[in-house]
């Protein structure tokens, strides 16, 4: 215990992991949480060229933007649609720019093109306009007839609707409640669909960083001999290396946990925690509320970073070079991110199963794992299989640094 | 207590650095003594069971130390040549890590880390950081993570590199000192290291021990080698060239050379009384 603490303490010494820490929280909570509320992506837009030119409002702007929202009763029927895209019509034809900023057009737009594709007029000028600006509202009905249509083509396009993938699938889906509820929805699609599923490989970069000199710096530093002589020495060190490289990985997911939802809870609050996934993808199955997907994303980072830490570690103890030891670290990573666009669905979706490789956003999709005759939801998969490499590299790492330092 | 060693035998490839060396070693301070490529660390390393050894073996009180394991490495202190740390540890911190390594209790520790920064003389930078200390200071450090489990055997690779003269007095008193009823070795090319504290000394060349025994035993050895001449200043030169000269120092327009060499080099030149530095020239005067 003694020797963790110490090797815990040597490690948030150095000043380059301070340095590394700092950047990450700056990039991760400052610019990513904070200011990316405050000004970037939620402030009203003043300078269209830019986010920079936004104005500093965000925390305002979402509060309006909310109170906009719940003016629908807080379910999504075909009324309360119509309502939403009737409103936003009027903006436009006011030219009311804030109402049109706080007004989901994006998201409305989505749900009409994918809906109602047949209501979408081609020759619109030459500037395409959004749908949600012209379409007749009085033809929107059936919302839910038309998205369990919409599931039907695309689970039959994808082969997943037949069989007993079709069935789990399926099942899934008939546990969402409906009408959905609704809040507002901008601000949990930033959350769930671009900060967290990028958090992983964000970090992946610093961890490669930080941890792969745990064993090949000792080389480095030429202190192997004198480890040698120490009592019990290089086993029970392997293994305080490990267990603090795992711990500071998880100190590091935790800060910026920390920083990432007290932003939103300060900027978002906690309006909209039970809307289910579908409002964010219409053609998700996953029977989840807004809240149980954070939870869901927050751990899948946490346990492919502590996955990939494990990795990093075993490369570390692979061999005697800081820097080798650095650019196979970030290779395990990002070459199967790159090389998977090369390679047959098959092929990518093992990749997929390697720490931090594999996205939290799947819960948003359809995606299964066939598996001794039995089909599994992939985000089960992705969550569990990276975590568990980690894992299984930890003894071959302290193995392997053992054998390297009898050598 | 003994600390012995049968034909130990280390080669790397073809390259023999180690060759079939063999002693006895009770309390005293030993001194290793040879140029660089000798084999001094490759033989130290064997002893400290960290390297295996190509054949022979070590053996501690009559056990083979690499299966005594733990309890062997309990009684023994090292310091690696080229001794490495953390730059970012305080000296007390990284002796407090060491310490953890050998199992030493936090407090007992603590006392003892306070107590050898006292004895190398760095009670005053026990709270900075090693990447500011110089030479010297990084070597006594080492020498003190070395003392932290008061060991029963302390094997010091080349400890006074780096030491101004005052630090390597300070060092060589602070051994001979400890040695008491323990078994001291050191590796060292700086002769008068040995020649101050080792009770007896190895001399090895090209991994074996080509002498041994007491220093009066080998400056014995060294008698009726080593000469004294005086030349003009404009033949220095050509005795440079010609034989070993141990020194050679101005009278005049004269030049008094100390040669080491089996025979009389000149009529004019007189025997003189020999030192551990003439026979360590006479051995390794072509390469030290």
């Amino acid at each position: 215990m003694e020797l963790f603490r110490l090797e815990h303490k040597k490690l948030w010494r150095k000043t380059s992991v301070r340095v590394c820490v700092l950047l990450c929280f700056a990039y991760v909570v400052l610019f990513g949480g904070f200011l990316s509320y405050q000004w970037f992506e939620f402030g009203s837009s003043n300078d269209v060229t830019s986010a920079f030119g936004n104005r500093f409002d965000g925390w305002t702007e979402i509060r309006a933007s909310q109170a906009q929202a719940a003016r629908y009763g807080g379910l999504l029927t075909d009324e309360s649609f119509r309502q939403m895209v009737s409103d936003l019509q009027q903006y436009d034809a006011a030219g009311m720019e804030s109402g049109l900023g706080r007004s989901e057009r994006t998201l409305l737009n989505g749900w009409l093109s994918q809906l109602y594709p047949e209501l979408e007029e081609q020759d619109r000028g030459l500037y395409s306009v959004l749908m949600a600006y012209y379409v007749d509202t009085s033809q929107l009905t059936d919302f839910y007839a038309r998205r369990d249509a919409v599931l039907e083509d695309f689970l039959h396009s994808q082969g997943q609707w037949t069989g007993p993938e079709g069935e789990l699938l399926r099942g899934m889906d008939a546990q969402v409640e409906k009408p959905f509820r609704y809040q507002w929805i901008s601000g949990w699609q930033k959350v769930l669909g671009d900060a967290l599923p990028d958090l992983g490989i964000v970090m992946a970069l610093f961890l490669a960083i930080i941890l792969s000199p745990t064993f090949a710096g000792e080389w480095r530093n030429n202190t192997a001999p004198l480890l040698l002589t120490t009592d019990g020495g290089w086993r029970r060190l392997a293994l305080a290396k490990i267990l603090s490289g795992l711990t500071f990985a998880a100190e590091l997911f935790a800060l910026l946990a920390i920083g990432g939802v007290t932003a939103q809870l300060i900027f978002l609050g906690t309006s909209g925690w039970d809307m289910p996934v579908q409002t964010m993808k219409l053609l998700a199955v996953a029977p989840w509320n807004m809240l149980q997907a954070e939870i869901y994303e927050y751990g899948f980072t946490l346990l492919g970073v502590i996955g990939y830490a494990g990795v990093v570690l075993l490369l570390s103890a692979l061999v005697k070079s800081n820097v080798l030891a650095l650019l196979l670290s970030l290779a395990a990573v990002y070459g199967p991110v790159v090389a998977a666009q090369y390679l047959p669905m098959g092929a990518q979706k093992a990749l997929e199963l390697l720490p931090l490789v594999g996205s939290a956003s799947d819960i948003f999709r359809t995606n299964t794992f066939h598996l001794f005759g039995k089909y599994i939801w992939s985000p089960y998969l992705l969550i569990t299989v990276p975590f568990l490499i980690g894992v299984v590299c930890v003894p071959f790492a302290i193995l392997k640094w053992s054998r390297r330092q009898k050598a | 207590m003994e600390l012995s060693f049968d034909r130990l035998t280390k080669h790397y490839g073809s390259k023999i650095a180690v060759d079939r060396v063999s002693a006895a070693l009770t309390p005293g301070v030993y001194g290793l003594l040879g140029a660089n490529g000798a084999g001094k660390t490759t033989l130290m390393r064997m002893l400290c069971a960290i390297l295996e050894s190509t054949s022979g073996e070590v053996f501690f009180n009559g056990e083979e130390v690499t299966g005594m394991g733990a309890a062997y490495r309990n009684v023994l202190g090292y310091l690696p040549q080229d001794f490495g740390y953390y730059p970012h540890y305080t000296a007390e911190e990284f002796l407090a890590y060491i310490a953890t390594l050998k199992g030493i209790p936090r407090g007992t520790a603590q006392s003892r880390i306070r107590e050898l920064l006292g004895t190398v003389g760095l009670s005053g930078a026990a709270k900075k950081k090693l990447r500011t200390f110089s030479g010297g200071m990084k070597q006594r450090v080492g020498i003190a993570q070395a003392l932290l489990n008061d060991p029963k055997v302390l094997i010091l690779d080349e400890p006074t590199a780096g030491l101004d003269p005052k630090e390597r007095v300070h060092l060589r008193n602070l051994l001979a000192d400890y040695a008491g009823d323990r078994i001291v070795i050191l590796s060292t090319h700086i002769v008068s290291d040995v020649e101050a504290i080792a009770d007896q000394v190895f001399v090895m060349k090209n991994g074996q021990f080509i002498l041994r025994g007491t220093v009066p035993e080998l400056v014995r050895q060294a008698g009726g080698k080593v000469w004294e001449l005086t030349v003009p200043r404009e033949q220095a030169r050509f005795w440079q060239e010609e034989v070993t000269v141990a020194n050679f120092r101005h009278e005049g327009d004269n030049v008094v050379l100390r040669i080491i060499s089996d025979q009389r080099p000149s009529e004019l030149a007189v025997t003189c009384k020999a030192t551990m530095e003439d026979l360590y020239l006479y051995h390794f005067g072509g390469e030290a």
